[in-house]
């Protein structure tokens, strides 16, 4: 879609990445793998961009903290848990991103895409 | 992916176009549950048959009005329904299909080969029994191996 839109190749593959990792938060973390409750993403395009929403069903719900923090390399080298990068990456792959609770009770990634023109 | 039954749903407006975001999509999919590129290819040209039938006939391109697609994935098998909002109702009953040399006789109307198509395509097609009111429903499943070589 993105492509078709007129994004360059590397933004596409920004939003590729982004979007895989927000689903995958989704299915790992809010929906705690259980297959039964679903992932909804919704894609709205514009003239000025692409957003694309990403609500899970939310046994978990996001701490806010986790959205704020910036993983410290060393810090996660020397832990069990090697997760924790992928809110940072899309962060740093999107242009404007924001959490909140989705209609389902869930959390709700929505991560905006300019169109540069 | 897991090997259990899983679904995927997609919705988008009825405009000529959108049809092609959902052939990417699918196509990928079938992909990864390894059917072969020339499957996937089959695959892709039938769906977007299915959804351009959809959004010309069943919704009239009317662009408000969505085209849903459900995907149901078991492990060798993958089975896509194509729903309208059926502002134009086709009965399944009334889809008795004629044969090409039929309609090259002009024995039978020209219209309807994209599902002609479509059936030489995925291993099943055809409309799923509704009533006016409830849309139109057109599904299409693919095997993998595929059914007809394997009845064949």
């Amino acid at each position: 879609m993105a492509k078709r839109m007129g994004f360059a190749a590397d933004r596409v593959d920004s939003l590729r990445t982004a979007v895989s990792e927000a689903v995958t938060n989704a299915i790992e973390h809010g929906n705690q793998h259980d297959s039964a409750m679903k992932v909804v993403v919704v894609f709205t395009g514009s003239d000025e961009g692409l957003t694309v929403d990403v609500a899970d069903q939310g046994r978990k719900i996001l701490d806010h903290a986790v959205t704020e923090r910036q993983p410290d390399i060393h810090q996660v080298l020397h832990s069990d848990d090697k997760g924790g990068w992928g809110i940072w990456l899309i962060k740093e792959l999107m242009d404007e991103v924001q959490f909140s609770v989705a209609p389902t009770g869930g959390n709700k990634l929505r991560m905006v895409i300019h169109l540069d023109r | 992916m897991s090997h259990t039954q899983a679904t995927i749903e997609m919705m988008f407006p009825s405009e000529l176009g959108y049809e092609k975001i959902a052939r990417d999509a699918i196509g990928t999919l079938a992909r990864n549950m390894g059917f072969d590129a020339e499957r996937v290819e089959d695959l892709r040209t039938a769906l977007s048959e299915a959804c351009i039938n959809a959004i010309e006939h069943g919704n009239q391109r009317q662009a408000h009005l969505r085209i849903h697609i459900t995907c149901t994935i078991s492990r060798n098998r993958l089975v896509i329904v194509v729903s309208d909002e059926g502002l134009r109702f086709h009965p399944a009953s009334r889809l008795a299909t004629a044969s090409i040399e039929q309609k090259l006789a002009g024995l039978a109307s020209t219209r309807g080969m994209g599902l002609m198509l479509i059936g030489q395509l995925v291993d099943e097609c055809g409309f799923l029994p509704s009533r006016p009111g409830q849309g139109n429903h057109f599904r299409l499943a693919m095997y993998n191996p595929p059914r007809r070589s394997a009845t064949a």
